[in-house]
């Protein structure tokens, strides 16, 4: 044990990295950076307050109801959207479906032969079943209006029977039971792909770059425009490979009876996908080829690989958190809604939300701005990596 | 692939033209001019920094000259399209490492629209790898890779070769081997031009150019250098030129 030779080995290692201003940056701005931005969104993140549209399909006790509902929404932070006269259920489904209202209590024909009756009326309330956790809180705004009104109708000691409705939630998308994986797997699909795709592609040409296979492979009669394509032809394939197994997973279901002395277990999350796994599957191709490109593009400014691991805070970790995984975009503080809509992945996680929790196909708007704009991003990124690329032979 | 104008019967397979190259305030490539007739090996001597492989990134148009102009086989460089009867030895290997020395073989065989097994196979036999084809890079030993290096820049039987250091960190028997090499790829017509910082290898070459902050202060065969400079050695003969031109004298 000689406390020198360690004391010249940490010495070392202080003076490598004293020089190395990007890892000093990232080792003390990167964290501050980070959680800032982080505390920032859950501050100042606002939950546009829910639309909601009450469907009395009885004209007496319920038309009261909802008369009441309507005059303690503001209370409740609800903002009541009317669907007109003879709104019956499949006009509240149509109105969630065209995003006009996030969610509708629906009060049963029954509701005062219930009430006379002394039963508790039995009141459903409609949510989308993208978002379980925004749902919960929408839903529990109009559950407190709801109570509210119910109050109001019968107020104690005057003789009127009390109006206590049970409520239950069902969803235009999806199940009332589904869970976070069920609405967060489709998302995690983009994710890693997104993730792992930067990473391999662009260690992959650094190493290009730095070993001196790219001087000598620019010696050659390759055009610029061969490198980026073959590049993400290559990674595509992985990309490919990839999400066929994520998806397989996140879909699978695979019961697998017992084995001798093994019980039997179950293979895959059980994720169930309203839409096709193809268009799924298009999405998240188009997302890694935008990072195939970025990561060529981004590579430039590295010389190590511990460069390129660095650029995860930067390119990788703002994107989870303004992509609309955790936080969907439209809460988020209202400068960074700018910064999610320049985002690919903003884009990836919509699509694949719409195309798996709602079943959208090609005719969907949503779904085709969604395509639309990660190609276009994968163009730009495309164009950025081409120019970095540099040899006076075109 | 774009046109190649045919080089002239008689004409050099190199020419520069006043060629400079500037990064900055520094002279990288300071004016150089030369004519190379095909078929022979032309050595490029001086010390790091002199602007040799400035010079052969300039002749190989990956640079692009601050001014002047270079033609490879009559046509201008950068043309992409000339690059396919070019090969290019970089000073370090440029060879992919994961790969075997067949996939490195085949790889760059495919990007210079070699098909046919046949040439690349063969230039594995001339630097005798043609029994290694599927062992990793990786575990070949330094001069195992550049001599697999070397292969792949004859893998698409180039008329005209430039070797950046090509014997640089190998020993003695193996640069005996390359020297057969390139005399023997000469004596079929190709041109070679290559660089050195080791004098005792210019007396292999046809035409030496020596280099000095990045000008060619002296060229002819090693026999000439030496009887106009007076001495018995070429070191010696270095260092004259380099105060004879006022590029001082030291360092190398």
């Amino acid at each position: 044990m000689n406390a020198r030779r360690a004391l010249a080995l940490c010495r070392r290692l202080v003076d490598e990295l004293r020089r190395d201003h990007r890892s000093l940056a990232l080792l003390f701005v990167a964290p501050v950076v980070l959680t800032g931005l982080l505390a920032f969104i859950l501050r100042e993140q606002a939950a546009p307050e829910p639309r909601a549209a009450v469907v009395a399909l009885d004209d007496e006790g319920g038309a009261r109801l909802a008369a009441a509902i309507a005059s303690s929404a503001g209370d409740a932070g609800l903002v009541i959207v009317d669907l007109g006269s003879g709104a019956d259920e499949a006009a509240a489904r149509r109105a969630i479906e065209d995003d006009r209202i996030d969610l509708a209590a629906i009060i049963p024909v029954e509701f005062t032969a219930d009430l006379l009756a002394g039963r508790a009326p039995a009141l459903r309330v409609l949510t989308t079943g993208v978002n379980p956790p925004q749902d919960a809180g929408q839903m529990q705004a109009l559950q407190r209006a709801i109570a509210e009104a119910s109050a109001a109708l019968a107020p104690p000691g005057q003789g009127v029977p009390a109006v206590r409705p049970t409520v239950t939630r069902e969803t235009v998308y999806g199940s009332p039971e589904a869970d976070f994986v069920d609405t967060f797997a489709p998302v995690f699909i983009g994710f890693f792909a997104y993730f792992f795709v930067f990473i391999l592609t662009g260690v992959s040409f650094l190493r290009e770059r730095v070993g001196g296979t790219l001087e000598r492979l620019l010696a050659t009669p390759i055009t610029r425009a061969e490198i980026v394509l073959g590049y993400s032809l290559g990674f595509g394939l992985f990309a490919t490979i990839q999400v066929a197994v994520v998806l397989t997973w996140s879909l699978g279901w695979l019961a697998v009876g017992a084995l001798g002395p093994l019980p039997a277990f179950t293979v895959g999350l059980g994720v169930p996908s309203a839409g096709s796994p193809l268009l799924a599957y298009a999405i998240t191709l188009l997302l890694a080829l935008g990072a195939v490109n970025l990561a060529i593009f981004l590579s430039t400014y590295a010389r190590t690989e511990l460069q390129i691991i660095q650029f995860i805070p930067i390119v990788i970790v703002p994107q989870g958190f303004l992509a609309g995984i955790l936080f969907p975009v439209d809460t988020l503080p209202e400068i960074l809604q700018p910064v999610s809509r320049v985002l690919p992945l903003t884009y990836a996680v919509e699509g694949l939300r719409e195309v798996m929790i709602k079943g959208a196909d090609l005719a969907s708007r949503t779904v085709q701005l969604d395509l639309l704009v990660l190609a276009g991003i994968a163009v730009v990124f495309v164009v950025l990596a081409a120019g970095t690329i540099r040899r006076e032979v075109v | 692939m774009g046109t190649v104008a045919a080089p002239p019967p008689d004409g050099p397979a190199i020419e520069a033209v006043d060629l400079r190259k500037t990064f900055g305030p520094i002279h990288a490539v300071d004016g150089i001019s030369v004519a190379l007739p095909p078929g022979r090996v032309y050595g490029l001597m001086g010390p790091n920094g002199s602007g040799k492989t400035t010079l052969i990134r300039l002749l190989t148009g990956l640079a692009r000259p601050t001014s002047g102009q270079a033609r490879v086989l009559g046509t201008p460089m950068p043309s992409r399209a000339n690059l396919a009867r070019i090969g290019y030895m970089t000073q370090s290997d440029g060879i992919y490492p994961e790969l075997s020395v067949w996939e490195n073989m085949r790889f760059f065989s495919a990007l210079y629209g070699v098909r046919e097994r046949a040439p690349g196979l063969e230039a594995l036999r001339l630097v005798e790898l043609d029994d290694r084809l599927a062992t990793p890079v990786s575990q070949l030993s330094g001069g195992m890779r550049r001599r697999l290096s070397l292969a792949c820049a004859l893998a698409h039987r180039p008329p005209v070769l430039f070797l950046d250091e090509p014997t640089v960190g190998i020993d003695p028997a193996l640069r005996v081997q390359f020297w057969a090499h390139f005399r023997a790829l000469a004596a079929g017509g190709t041109t070679i031009v290559l660089s050195s910082h080791v004098m005792d290898e210019a007396d292999r070459c046809d035409e030496l150019f020596f280099m000095r902050e990045g000008r060619v202060i002296a060229h002819g065969s090693g026999r000439e250098l030496r009887e106009r400079a007076g001495t018995e050695d070429l070191e010696q003969a270095f260092l004259r030129f380099a105060v004879e031109t006022g590029t001082g004298g030291g360092e190398s």
